[in-house]
C-alpha cells in the first residue's frame, strides 16, 4: 500500500513506470483494449460550429440575436444558417457550438412539442419547461460522457413573465438579465450589462427600439473582432403578443477606421 | 515531461465533464440555531455568468443544504436529495431527521465514488435534541459534525477567520475569564457577514449577493433576528423549527 | 446510436460491469432500498451496493485524471485524506491511537477528524487513506457484522470481520479505493489486530502503524513496546507515538485520539492536543510522566527555570 497521502484515493497509474523497469520509453499499455472502441463515435469536438448568441431582457419581453454563419474550422462554410429557433408558442432557443448537435436538439424539441400538443390537456410548454427539459438532456448527455456540444440560450414570455436562461454542454445553467454565449461572453456581455445594469430601472426601463439598437451595436463589435462571425444576422423578439423572428439583416459596417490603426498588423509605424 | 508517462496521457484530448463555478459557502452552528450562508455569484474562469444563482437550499423545516463546486452537479445533487426526502416523507409521514439526512448524503455521494459529483456540501440545521448542527462533506462522502465550516473558492480565507473567531484559536482568554463555548445569534450573523465582505474584497470569485439561512430550534424566540434588514421567513409552519433567509448585497466588482 | 457496436464492443471485466449496469440502469438508483430507511446501503438481499461508473474507455484513468494529484494542482476534486494511525496488541488488550488531521492537497481540511471508526462495541477500525472509503466501507462492515450476530447468535470474530472487509475491497482492486485500516477487537481468541488495505493485503499481527506518519510512530513504538506493558504504560506509548508522528510529519497532527480495547469491549481514553503535548505534556493522565514531550527535553539546561537534572540535585 502506498503510504504517501497525496497518492491516496486515486487509482494507481499502472502505465507509469516509476522505476524505469522497461527498456523502451513507451511501455505496452496494459489497460483493457476495446477492439470496437474506434467504432463508437461521440462528439469529442465540434465540427460545423456557430459562434455567439446574444440575448437580453427589455421592458416588454426578451430580445435575442445570432448571426447566420456556420463555420467549418476557420472556413466560413454556411452563410445562411438560422441559429434562432422558435419552440412552441412562447419560446425561442438560440444555439452556439456544433450545428449537427443543434439540429438533433431541434428534432428532440419538435417531438416534445408534438407530444405535448397531442395530449390536448390544456397545458402548453413555456420557456421554463423547455429550459428545464434542455438542461436535463444536456446534463444527462455530459454524464454519459457523450455531450451535445452546444451553448444554448432559452428566451421566452409566458403568463406575463419574461424568462431568459442559459444551458451548455456540461449542463451548467444560469439566468440573468443579459446573456451571451461563446465569444460574445467576452465582447458583447460587458456592453449589454452596461446598457441594462447601468440603467436606472434596469431592463424594465428599456424600450424595444433601444434594445434593438444595443443588440445591433453588440453584433457589430463582434463582427469586427470575432473572426468566426458574419455581418448577416437575425433577431428574435418574444413578448406578450408572441414570438417573432426577423428575416436576415445585414450589418452596416465601416472599415475606414482601419487606416488609422497603428502599431500592429501590416502597418507597424 | 517524463517520456515513460506517455502511455498515461490518452485522456488529454477527451471531453472534460467538470468545471468549477466559484463561490463560497459557510455554516455555523449555535446552541439552538444554525446559520448557513453562501454568496450568489456564479462564474467560470474570469467570466461572471450570473450575479444571482443560489447555492443554499432549504431541504426541510430544519435542514438547509449548501453546495459548492461544479454548479450543474450541485443542482442535480440537491434535486436528488430533495426527491429522496420527499420519498421519506411519503413512507414515514415525517421529515427526515438531520443526522439521517447527513448519512443519506454520504451514501449518495459515495454512490458516485468512481465518477464523483464535484460538489462540496455543507448541511446545517437542527438535530432532534434541539441543538444546532453543521455537517461538512468531501466530494465522495466523508463527513463530520462540526461547529463551523467554510468551503469553496475562499475557504482558505474564511476558515482561518472562523477558527480564530469561533474556536478562539491562537487567542488567550483574559486572566480569570474563559472563551464562550457558544456564540449568540447576532454575533454569529455579524461574523458571517464580515466573512463574506472580507472574501469579496480578496477573492475574485466571491461577491454580488449574500444569502444567509437561519434555522431556529423549536420554541426558540426570535431574539437577535428582529429588525434585521432583508429578513424573510420561509418555514412551512410556525409551531416547529423556523427558517429565515437574509438577503444582502455584496460588492459586484 | 451505435447500440449494435456497443453491444459487441468488448469483454473486459470493466465493460462487463458497465454492461451489467446498463442493463439494470433503471434499477440502479431507484430500488426499494432508496425509498425506505436503508438510506442507500442497498437492498440487503442484493448484497453489495452498486456504483455509477463513467462511460469512458478506461474508467480508472478517468478517475485518476480528475481526482487530486500533488503533481498536478489542476485536478479539482480533492478527496480528504487521513494520516497517522497505530494499533498494538499487548497483555492488557489492544491500544488504538490516531491523529485527527485531514488534508486535501496541501490544505488542512480538518483538525478534528474521528479516525477511529466504532464498528460495534467490540470492534474498532482505523482510518488512513481516503476518508470516505474508510467511513463508508467500515460502516458497511458494521451492518454485515450485525447481520452475522443475528444469523449466528454470536459475535463475529475479528478475523472474520477483517476478512469480510478485505474480500470486499479486493473486488474493487485497481479502481481507486484507498484504505489502510486496522481492524481491532476482542473475541474468543483474545485481543486481535488485523491490518487490511485496499490492495487486498490482510495481515494478522501484534503491532501496526499506517499512514505517512507511520515511520515516525514506529520509531517510538518499537523502542517502547513489550508484551507485558501495563495498561497505563501502553496508553502512554500510543499517545507518545502519535505525538512523534504529529510533530515530524506535515500530513499528521492536531490531536490524538486514544482507545483501549479490553475483554468487555472498547473504551475511549481521551483526546490530546499535540501542540499541548509538545509544550506541556499530556496532562495528569494515567501513565504520563507529566513532562512535556518536546519542549522540556529540548530546552533542558538552557534556562534557569528548567535546570539540568544534575544541577538541580
Amino acid at each position: 500500500m502506498d503510504h504517501f497521502p497525496t497518492n491516496w484515493g486515486r487509482p494507481r497509474n499502472d502505465a507509469y513506470d516509476a522505476y524505469g523497469t522497461f527498456p523502451i520509453p513507451n511501455r505496452p499499455l496494459n489497460a483493457p483494449k476495446d477492439a470496437f472502441g474506434e467504432g463508437v463515435q461521440r462528439t469529442q469536438q465540434p465540427i460545423v460550429t456557430g459562434t455567439s448568441v446574444l440575448a437580453m431582457k427589455f421592458k416588454d419581453g426578451i430580445m435575442m440575436a445570432a448571426d447566420n454563419l456556420a463555420s467549418y474550422g476557420s472556413l466560413a462554410r454556411f452563410k445562411d444558417v438560422q441559429r434562432l429557433q422558435p419552440v412552441g408558442d412562447y419560446t425561442v432557443i438560440g444555439a452556439g457550438g456544433d450545428m449537427s448537435d443543434f439540429q438533433y436538439i431541434q428534432s428532440l424539441l419538435d417531438d416534445l412539442v408534438v407530444e405535448e400538443f397531442t395530449n390536448q390537456d390544456g397545458h402548453n410548454l413555456g420557456p421554463k419547461e423547455i429550459h428545464e427539459y434542455l438542461s436535463q438532456v444536456m446534463y444527462g448527455r455530459r454524464t454519459k460522457i457523450n455531450p451535445l456540444w452546444n451553448s444554448l440560450l432559452v428566451g421566452g414570455f409566458k403568463d406575463g413573465e419574461r424568462f431568459l436562461a442559459y444551458v451548455d454542454l456540461l449542463g451548467t445553467t444560469y439566468s440573468a438579465d443579459t446573456l451571451a454565449t461563446g465569444y460574445g461572453a467576452y465582447i458583447a456581455q460587458p456592453l449589454l450589462r452596461r446598457a441594462v445594469e447601468g440603467r436606472a430601472g434596469g431592463a424594465d426601463a428599456l424600450p424595444e427600439e433601444e434594445a434593438a439598437k444595443i443588440m445591433e451595436d453588440c453584433l457589430r463589435v463582434l463582427f469586427y473582432r470575432d473572426a468566426r462571425s458574419l455581418n448577416k444576422y437575425q433577431t428574435a423578439v418574444i413578448t406578450a403578443s408572441g414570438v417573432s423572428i426577423s428575416d436576415s439583416k445585414a450589418l452596416e459596417t465601416s472599415w475606414s477606421f482601419a487606416e488609422g490603426i497603428r502599431g500592429y498588423g501590416a502597418q507597424t509605424q | 515531461m517524463n517520456p515513460m508517462n506517455t502511455a498515461a496521457q490518452p485522456q488529454q484530448r477527451q471531453f472534460n465533464p467538470y468545471t468549477e463555478n466559484g463561490g463560497t459557502i459557510l455554516a455555523i452552528a449555535g446552541v439552538d440555531f444554525s446559520v448557513i450562508a453562501g454568496d450568489t455569484r456564479q462564474s467560470e474562469g474570469y467570466n461572471i455568468q450570473t450575479r444571482y444563482a443560489p447555492k443554499v437550499f432549504r431541504l426541510t423545516d430544519r435542514a438547509v443544504l449548501a453546495v459548492n463546486g461544479f454548479a450543474a452537479d450541485g443542482n442535480m445533487f440537491v434535486k436528488k436529495v430533495k426527491q429522496r426526502l420527499e420519498w421519506y416523507r411519503h413512507a414515514h409521514a415525517k421529515d427526515m431527521p438531520l443526522h439521517a439526512i447527513a448519512r443519506l448524503i454520504q451514501t449518495m455521494l459515495y454512490g458516485r465514488r468512481f465518477f464523483p459529483y464535484y460538489v462540496y456540501n455543507i448541511l446545517g440545521g437542527i438535530e432532534d435534541d434541539g441543538s444546532g448542527a453543521v455537517y461538512s462533506f468531501d466530494p465522495v462522502g466523508s463527513y463530520e459534525r462540526e461547529t463551523c465550516r467554510a468551503a469553496g473558492a475562499a475557504q482558505s480565507l474564511v476558515q482561518p477567520f472562523l477558527d480564530n473567531q469561533i474556536y478562539f484559536k491562537n487567542q488567550q482568554p483574559a486572566p480569570g475569564t474563559a472563551h464562550p463555548a457558544h456564540l449568540p445569534l447576532p454575533h454569529v450573523l455579524s461574523l458571517v457577514i464580515d466573512s463574506f465582505t472580507g472574501a469579496t474584497e480578496r477573492h475574485i470569485e466571491v461577491g454580488d449577493g449574500l444569502e444567509i439561512y437561519v434555522v431556529l430550534a423549536k420554541g426558540r424566540d426570535l431574539s437577535g433576528l428582529e429588525g434585521f434588514a432583508g429578513l424573510q421567513e420561509v418555514s412551512s409552519r410556525s409551531d416547529g423549527e423556523r427558517i429565515f433567509v437574509i438577503r444582502r448585497e455584496l460588492k459586484k466588482d | 446510436m451505435n447500440t449494435f457496436v456497443n453491444q459487441f464492443s468488448t469483454s473486459s471485466a470493466l465493460s462487463v460491469i458497465k454492461k451489467a449496469q446498463a442493463v439494470t440502469d433503471d434499477d440502479e438508483e431507484f430500488s426499494d432500498a432508496a425509498w425506505g430507511s436503508e438510506a442507500g446501503f442497498g437492498s440487503l438481499a442484493k448484497g453489495v451496493p452498486s456504483f455509477s461508473v463513467p462511460a469512458v474507455q478506461d474508467p480508472t484513468s478517468f478517475l485518476r485524471l480528475h481526482t487530486d494529484d500533488h503533481a498536478d494542482p489542476n485536478c479539482r476534486i480533492k478527496i480528504q485524506h487521513g494520516t497517522t494511525t497505530l494499533a498494538f496488541r499487548f497483555q492488557g488488550g489492544v491500544i488504538v491511537a490516531v491523529d485527527s488531521r485531514a488534508t486535501a492537497g496541501s490544505y488542512i481540511a480538518s483538525g478534528t477528524v474521528k479516525k477511529v471508526i466504532e464498528i460495534n462495541p467490540y470492534l474498532l477500525g482505523t482510518m488512513a487513506g481516503g476518508a470516505a472509503d474508510c467511513q463508508y466501507w467500515e460502516t458497511y462492515l458494521g451492518i454485515q457484522c450485525r447481520l452475522h450476530e443475528l444469523r449466528n447468535r454470536e459475535r463475529i470474530s475479528v478475523a472474520a470481520a477483517s476478512k469480510y472487509l478485505s474480500n470486499l475491497v479486493y473486488g474493487y482492486k485497481g479502481m481507486g479505493l484507498s484504505m489502510g485500516t486496522m481492524i481491532c477487537g476482542w473475541d474468543k481468541t483474545g485481543p486481535a489486530v488485523f491490518y487490511v488495505d485496499s490492495d487486498g493485503s490482510r495481515l494478522k499481527g501484534d503491532l501496526f502503524s499506517v499512514g505517512s506518519g507511520s515511520t515516525f510512530a514506529y520509531g517510538v513504538l518499537d523502542q517502547g513496546y513489550r508484551w507485558d506493558l501495563t495498561d497505563e504504560e501502553a496508553q502512554e506509548l500510543g499517545r507518545r507515538s502519535i505525538y512523534a508522528a504529529g510533530h515530524r510529519d506535515a500530513f499528521s497532527g492536531n490531536t490524538c485520539n486514544l482507545y483501549h480495547v479490553k475483554e468487555d469491549g472498547w473504551r475511549f481514553i481521551g483526546n490530546y492536543d499535540i501542540t499541548k503535548m509538545h509544550y506541556d505534556g499530556p496532562g495528569d493522565v494515567p501513565g504520563s510522566t507529566k513532562v512535556a514531550y518536546g519542549y522540556d527535553v529540548r530546552v533542558e539546561g538552557r534556562t534557569s527555570s528548567n535546570p539540568p537534572v544534575a544541577a538541580a540535585a
